[in-house]
């Protein structure tokens, strides 16, 4: 398979994993928080949720996966992808919850900084994992 | 600025490339690790020929190892949603206000947590690792009946489901109202506010919907957990081989078939007592009303299971300990036979303290004090074992790998909460401690100090035998120590701050307890790193660990400990290599 396609392949299932985890943080956080209004702040676009989403995932089934593609021999732990994508999707990670944050503060921090970077972690090693199983 | 965080994620992400380029170019090779493993694919197809490919070998296997494993990925679910809850709280604690959720949110968390981790993560972990290895270890071909051992284990999924419907149900109404379509029973659901301990009368006053879901998904977690009892009891007795007979069955399955017994007269009597409960609260009956039985026969009921649970899931941590000290230290363990002992005694004492958590409820004090005596007794088998443990390292040689350090810590954690546990039992103490953090501390120290942690330490004792591969050790003993350091951390401040009285299951408390209180949150938080370093060890090694080929990883034959699973495996690498002459790496 191409590897433009296995990475989108790999994008598609990291999509799934990372709405998973960011709809668990929405539902745990009991309004305290929206992820919708963070996806939007991190794309520049707030006060517009339902546009952010749609390009919140175009971004990470597309977007995303091609970045990987053509920085993926050059990210460290390699040969493994899945490492490599936990690390490409950590930096992600970090300016999500660094720019989506707003006036998030005082002990939820905690739990949005944890969540998110966890999404974003588990995102990497499921775009990694899917890319690379899908080379053999 | 539109896309704003994307270019800076962008610049981040080619800023780390170039930057590894660069420390390439430097020859820091730390980075880049040739050697580090195999990548997964190209599988010899040796082992598993004659079950089905892919989804349906899981759906339908009745293969012990099989089920085993579905037990433990089963547990390993339930344990992170009720860690997540756990973080959640801790979270909530930090400041003394309720500001992060209401408070009957945090009703909410307390009472999905306990009920998450007791029936779904626990008691299920245990059986996986049952379900695994006792056949192993008894030679036995399987376990004793296969089709009703996977029954027992598909019943606990859609169990938990209900159990837990309340967030599953939110999540559900989020993603349909996005798209217009509104179902109002999702709206309904909300998570069960009354404790795990489902106290009358709030249980029965309470209106939420979910509440019978739960009582109806606890009925239905006993049914499976009594047939995968029912199994083991049978296994134990009857499949054994030829070469096994009483006198050398080992120390886990020993306790296997003590905690199976146990949940043999605990299990269902908690299935008829939420029986009861779901018919006061929908058909008029009036078993725990004050009209009728009483609220306190609720918890004379809910506690004779109660307490029995708590051995239910200790007893196997400390056949773990038995099994993996031993091994470690290079000798036999000191005192099989009365570790045997004390675990039947165990087994027994533990249905005759059930009272000692009623203590403030005005029961009789002739009453109080006969439970005050058992649970004071049952404290002296415990010891035993405590005794025998550090007997057995004692003038041992210790190799501290992190199944061992595990094992360790655990003796430690448990001395800890385990003398706390006296201290509770004594009636004029727990009037004072009754309701306290003291009492969430201690408990913890055993649940998550011996009972959490021994599992983590099978998990990696014996992962080259369940997943062909060795993980990575280091990382393994920087989780170990993580967890071990976490413990007190956490469960120690709730102790202090029981002992100085803040009574447990408020989202709000007073403002001198704040440093106490997040103290508390740094330790958790620290155990959920640890356990998030075992997660990611777990999958990345299952997927390029280095695959082991001499079947003695541990050095066992050296000290002559290299048990029936352990021969087992070395029969199963020598017929995968010896099938593809040893030229398949992976």
């Amino acid at each position: 398979m191409h590897r433009a396609l296995r990475a989108v392949a790999g994008g598609v299932v990291g999509t799934l994993v990372l709405g998973f985890f960011l709809l668990v943080l929405d539902t745990q956080a009991r309004g305290a928080l929206s992820v919708a209004g963070v996806v939007a702040r991190f794309l520049g676009v707030p006060g517009r949720p339902v546009l952010a989403v749609a390009l919140f995932v175009a971004l990470a089934v597309v977007g995303w996966p091609a970045l990987f593609v053509a920085v993926e021999e050059y990210l460290p732990f390699g040969p493994d992808p899945a490492a490599r994508g936990v690390v490409f999707a950590a930096v992600i990670g970090i300016v999500f919850v660094v720019v989506g944050r707003g006036a998030i503060s005082g002990p939820i921090l905690v739990l949005y900084v944890g969540f998110a970077m966890l999404a974003h972690l588990a995102y990497g090693f499921a775009l990694g994992s899917v890319y690379g199983r899908l080379a053999r | 600025m539109i896309g704003g965080g994307v270019v800076l994620a962008v610049l981040g992400v080619l800023l780390v490339a170039l930057g590894t380029q660069f420390l390439r170019t430097k020859g820091w090779s730390a980075l880049a690790r040739p050697d580090g493993g195999y990548l997964p694919g190209g599988e010899t197809g040796v082992q598993h020929e004659e079950k089905q490919a892919g989804l349906l070998r899981w759906l339908t296997t009745v293969d012990h190892k099989d089920i085993g494993i579905l037990y433990l990925v089963f547990g390993t679910v339930a344990a992170l949603w009720g860690g997540t809850e756990a973080m959640m709280m801790r979270t909530e604690l930090l400041t003394p206000q309720a500001d992060v959720w209401t408070a009957a949110t945090y009703n909410g968390l307390f009472t999905t947590h306990g009920i998450t981790m007791l029936f779904f993560f626990a008691t299920p972990v245990f059986f996986g690792i049952g379900n695994y290895f006792l056949p192993l270890l008894l030679d036995a071909d399987d376990m004793a009946f296969p089709r009703i051992n996977a029954i027992g284990f598909w019943m606990l999924p859609p169990a938990l489901l209900l159990a837990r419907a309340g967030l599953p149900a939110d999540a559900l109404g989020k993603i349909l109202s996005t798209v217009g379509i509104h179902i109002p029973i999702l709206d309904v659901l909300h998570p069960p506010e009354t404790g795990w301990t489902l106290y009358a009368p709030l249980s029965i006053q309470t209106t939420n919907p979910q509440v019978d879901l739960l009582l109806l998904g606890l009925h239905l977690s006993g049914i499976a957990t009594t047939l995968g009892a029912i199994n083991f009891i049978v296994t134990v007795v009857a499949e054994r081989g030829e070469g096994v007979g009483w006198d050398n069955v080992d120390i886990f399955s020993w306790t296997m078939l003590s905690t199976s017994g146990v949940v043999l007269f605990a299990f269902p009597l908690l299935g008829s007592a939420v029986i009861m409960m779901l018919l006061d609260r929908n058909f008029g009956t009036t078993f725990y009303l004050v009209e009728g039985g009483g609220p306190i026969l609720w918890q004379h009921l809910f506690w004779f299971f109660g307490h029995p649970e708590v051995y239910i899931i200790f007893l196997p941590a400390t056949g773990l300990v038995s099994t993996i000290l031993p091994k470690f230290s290079g000798r036999r363990l000191f005192g099989f036979r009365f570790i045997v002992y004390s675990t039947l005694a165990i087994g027994v004492l533990s249905f005759g303290v059930w009272a000692h958590h009623m203590f403030t409820t005005g029961i009789d004090p002739r009453v109080r004090a006969s439970f005050m005596f058992v649970s004071l007794a049952i404290a002296v088998p415990s010891a035993v074992k405590v005794f025998n443990w550090l007997s057995t390292m004692y003038d041992g040689r210790i190799r501290l790998t992190a199944p061992m350090i595990l094992s360790v810590g655990s003796v430690g954690t448990f001395i800890i909460g385990g003398v706390t546990g006296v201290f509770l039992a004594a009636i004029p103490i727990d009037l004072i401690y009754h309701d306290t953090q003291y009492v969430v501390g201690h408990f913890h120290f055993i649940i998550m100090g011996i009972i959490a942690m021994m599992m983590l330490a099978a998990s990696y004792y014996w992962y080259p035998i369940i997943t062909g591969r060795m993980y990575d050790q280091r990382l393994a003993r920087l989780q170990a120590a993580l967890t071990i350091a976490g413990v007190p951390v956490t469960f120690g401040s709730m102790l202090v701050m029981g002992a100085l009285g803040l009574p447990r299951r408020y989202a709000d408390y007073p403002t001198q307890f704040a440093t106490l209180q997040q103290v508390a949150s740094v330790g958790a938080f620290v155990i959920g790193v640890g356990a998030l370093l075992w997660l990611w060890n777990m999958v990345q090694s299952y997927r390029v660990g280095p695959r082991v080929r001499d079947a003695d990883v541990w050095n066992l034959k050296e000290s002559g400990q290299f048990t029936r699973e352990w021969q087992w495996f070395e029969e199963q690498l020598d017929e995968r290599y010896a099938a593809d002459g040893g030229e398949t790496d992976d």
